[in-house]
Formats: C-alpha cells, sequence, structure tokens
C-alpha cells in the first residue's frame, strides 16, 4: 500500500471515530433512509425515532417515580 | 438556537475559532458552571460535515485550553437562553461531578474487530451441535474480549464498552489520566503484539465525549 | 475562517485490516440522511435493508436468549435440537436474502450505542 493510501485509510478512520464520538452514531442506524421521488423528499424512515422513545418513555418513567416519591 | 459544544472548567480565552456556520462563540456562566455555545439559525443546524468538523474542531481547541471539559454532542441545542439556563440548573451537581472527574484525563477509543468467521456449512450439523458451537464461539470471543478489555480498564478511571449488533470483538473508551497515558500506549502495543491476527485500532487523545455522562448532559 | 476544519489524525495504533473499519465511512455517511431516489429497485432495495436489518437483530435477540437458557439448564434437549435446526434455517435463509440483495454483513449492521444491551 503506497504511503498516501495508507493515509488516506487513516484519515477515513479518523472520520469514523470522530463522527462516532461527535454524532454518537449509536443513534443513527442503517435504517435511516428518506424515500424520495424526484429530489422531492416524502418519508423519513428511521429507527432513530424508535431509538429516541425509548429514552423519552424512560425519562417519563424517572419523572413519575421521582413524583411518586415526593409524594410520599 | 443556541448550540452548545462543552461544559469547561479553567478556560482562560475563547479559542480563535468560529463554530457552526461560521457563528462566533459565546461564554456562558450557568449555576457557577461555565458552557461555550454559539448562536445557530431559528433550526437544528444540518449535520453536514463541515459542521459536524466545526463543532469537533471547537471541541478539541476547548480541551487544549482548559483544565477539564464536558463535550456536548453535535445538535445539543436550545430554543433560547431560557431554556438552556433550566436545562444546566436542574443538572449542575452531576455536571460539576462529571468535570472533576474527566480533570487531567483524555479519551481513548479501541476497536477490535472479529474474525470474519464463514459458517461451515452447517447443514452437516445437528440442532444441538449448532446450539453448542455457537455457546462456544460465544464463550471464545467473551474470554478474548475480556483478555483485552481488562488491562486496558485498570489503567483507566473510567471505562465505557458499546455492544449492539455490531460484529466487534471490544468497542471501548477509556478515560485516562494523563500521567498513564504512557503506560496505556504501552499495553496497547502490547496487546497488539500477542494479538497480530486481530484488526485492532486505537485512537486518541480524545475529548471526553463518552464520559460527559449521557444520561444527564445539559 | 471558512476553511473546512480537517480532522488531525488520532490513531494511537493499529493492526491488522484498517480497511474494514474505513469502510464504515459510507454508513457514517449514512449518519447524514441517505436518500433513496424514485428508482423503484433503490426503493425496494432501501426497504429490504431496512426489514433485513431488524430481522437480523432479532435472530441474533433470540438466538442469544436461547443460548442463554441453554446454559441454565431450562431447555430438554429435544428443544435444543429443533432450537438449533430453526436458527440454522433461518441462517440460511438470511444468507439467501442477502445474497439476493447483494447485502453484505455490515449493510446491516445496526449499532445500538447505549442501548446495545439489549444484545
Amino acid at each position: 500500500m503506497s504511503v498516501r493510501d495508507e493515509q488516506q485509510l487513516r484519515y477515513q478512520v479518523t472520520l469514523v471515530e470522530l463522527v462516532d464520538r461527535v454524532l454518537n452514531k449509536g443513534v443513527v442506524v442503517a435504517g435511516d433512509i428518506t424515500l424520495s421521488v424526484a429530489d422531492v423528499d416524502l418519508v423519513y424512515v428511521g429507527l432513530r425515532v424508535l431509538l429516541s422513545s425509548v429514552a423519552t418513555l424512560e425519562e417519563q418513567r424517572e419523572r413519575t417515580l421521582a413524583a411518586a416519591g415526593a409524594r410520599s | 438556537m443556541i448550540h452548545l459544544y462543552a461544559l469547561v472548567r479553567g478556560l482562560e480565552e475563547l479559542p480563535p475559532l468560529t463554530g457552526i456556520e461560521g457563528a462566533a462563540l459565546e461564554r456562558r456562566q450557568i449555576g457557577g458552571l461555565d458552557l461555550v455555545v454559539s448562536q445557530t439559525g431559528p433550526e437544528l443546524p444540518p449535520v453536514t460535515d463541515e459542521a459536524v468538523l466545526a463543532h469537533a474542531s471547537v471541541v478539541e481547541e476547548l480541551m487544549a485550553r482548559s483544565r477539564a471539559i464536558l463535550p456536548a454532542r453535535f445538535g445539543r441545542a436550545f430554543a433560547n437562553e431560557e431554556e438552556l439556563t433550566a436545562a444546566v440548573q436542574t443538572k449542575a451537581p452531576a455536571l460539576e461531578h462529571g468535570l472533576s472527574r474527566v480533570r487531567g484525563c483524555v479519551e481513548f477509543g479501541l476497536r477490535v474487530l472479529g474474525h470474519e468467521s464463514p459458517r461451515q456449512g452447517s447443514t452437516s450439523l445437528s440442532g444441538v451441535e449448532y446450539m453448542r458451537t455457537r455457546l462456544d464461539e460465544e464463550a471464545e470471543r467473551d474470554r478474548l474480549s475480556q483478555e483485552l478489555h481488562r488491562p486496558l480498564a485498570l489503567l483507566a478511571r473510567a471505562d465505557a464498552r458499546f455492544g449492539g449488533a455490531s460484529d466487534d470483538l471490544l468497542h471501548a473508551a477509556y478515560l485516562v489520566p494523563d500521567e498513564r497515558t504512557a503506560a496505556f500506549r504501552d499495553r496497547i502495543a502490547g496487546l497488539e503484539r500477542l494479538h497480530p491476527e486481530l484488526t485492532m485500532v486505537c485512537t486518541g487523545p480524545w475529548p471526553p465525549y463518552s464520559f460527559a455522562d449521557s444520561r444527564e448532559d445539559a | 475562517m471558512s476553511a473546512r476544519h480537517e480532522p488531525v489524525d488520532k490513531i494511537l495504533a493499529s493492526g491488522g485490516d484498517l480497511g474494514r473499519i474505513a469502510s464504515e465511512l459510507d454508513h457514517v455517511a449514512s449518519a447524514f440522511p441517505r436518500r433513496v431516489n424514485a428508482d423503484p429497485e433503490q426503493v425496494e432495495r432501501g426497504l429490504a435493508q431496512l426489514v433485513l436489518t431488524l430481522v437480523e437483530l432479532l435472530r441474533q435477540l433470540m438466538e442469544r436468549q436461547a443460548l442463554r437458557r441453554m446454559e441454565q439448564g431450562t431447555l430438554t434437549d429435544d428443544e435444543v435440537e429443533r432450537m438449533g435446526e430453526t436458527f440454522m434455517k433461518l441462517e440460511r435463509r438470511m444468507q439467501e436474502l442477502k445474497d439476493h440483495f447483494d447485502f453484505e454483513d455490515k449493510d446491516l449492521n445496526l449499532n445500538l450505542g447505549p442501548l446495545g444491551n439489549l444484545l
């Protein structure tokens, strides 16, 4: 592998790791697609939505528990 | 919107950089905590390469100039000052604790890829044999994963393992105090020598994105 | 300062085939939402990718659960045998579907991040 190829590879890997951190890629999943016709975005299919909902549910649960705790 | 880059401690001056969409960096003091933000348009900034890289650069520069930093992920934005203030104030104690935890540390990331194991023509196996094979494979992966992870975790103040459906043998982040980074590098090198058959990538030093306490992120 | 902020090389140490990680850059580019345009084949492929990713996730989840039960000893030999056969069939079927749509394992890779402990 040439020095340039090697550098390119290192750059790409750094980018993968960087984006993984900055975007918390964990919540961006393969099912994240936008279906469009003639370049008009029509449908957004996002598993991300599912993951957010789980987080929201957990948050809600915690808030409910906290409120219940405060009352007792 | 007000875009958050990080909470910092001991930052003297803002770095000579602009942030996302070329906006100027600004500071906020809320509940005794020091924040670095910039103002973007009325919508969440689009997730483009430039924006992501701009965010990353700002955080890097802030880390270089601070004693402690809790990076925010990209897209942590607030509609107005009140929202930002409220969010920070409710979590102030946790954020203070978080800053103390990461002070004097950097993050290293490690990814170890699994062997690409082609399943042998499993039609030749019985159901029980298949399950036993899977059990053995799993046990071996766990063992190897631990063998790699443990010596590194011992050098870190904190560690985070990322699971998931991904095939990675190990995917982890380590919060390593400055004075142990040399030992950490040595240990990584040692592990690599022990396992030339594995694809292992260690990256860093990063700002402690993985230890900014995602539960409590401002 | 409008120059693109290029990331500094962060690789501390590496061994093996870095290309496997670098190739995730397509996926990372999908962190910026991916567009599947009107071409019916593309749309179908996009949907297939989504569906197969989920199926793969469930398959792994189920298999892992079965292995846990096996370890705990709460399955009869007969149950283990039947499960093993089912999982083998499932795996074969998945491979056929992957081949049909020309997907590699990495295309169906679901990184759950903080929720990763589901598996």
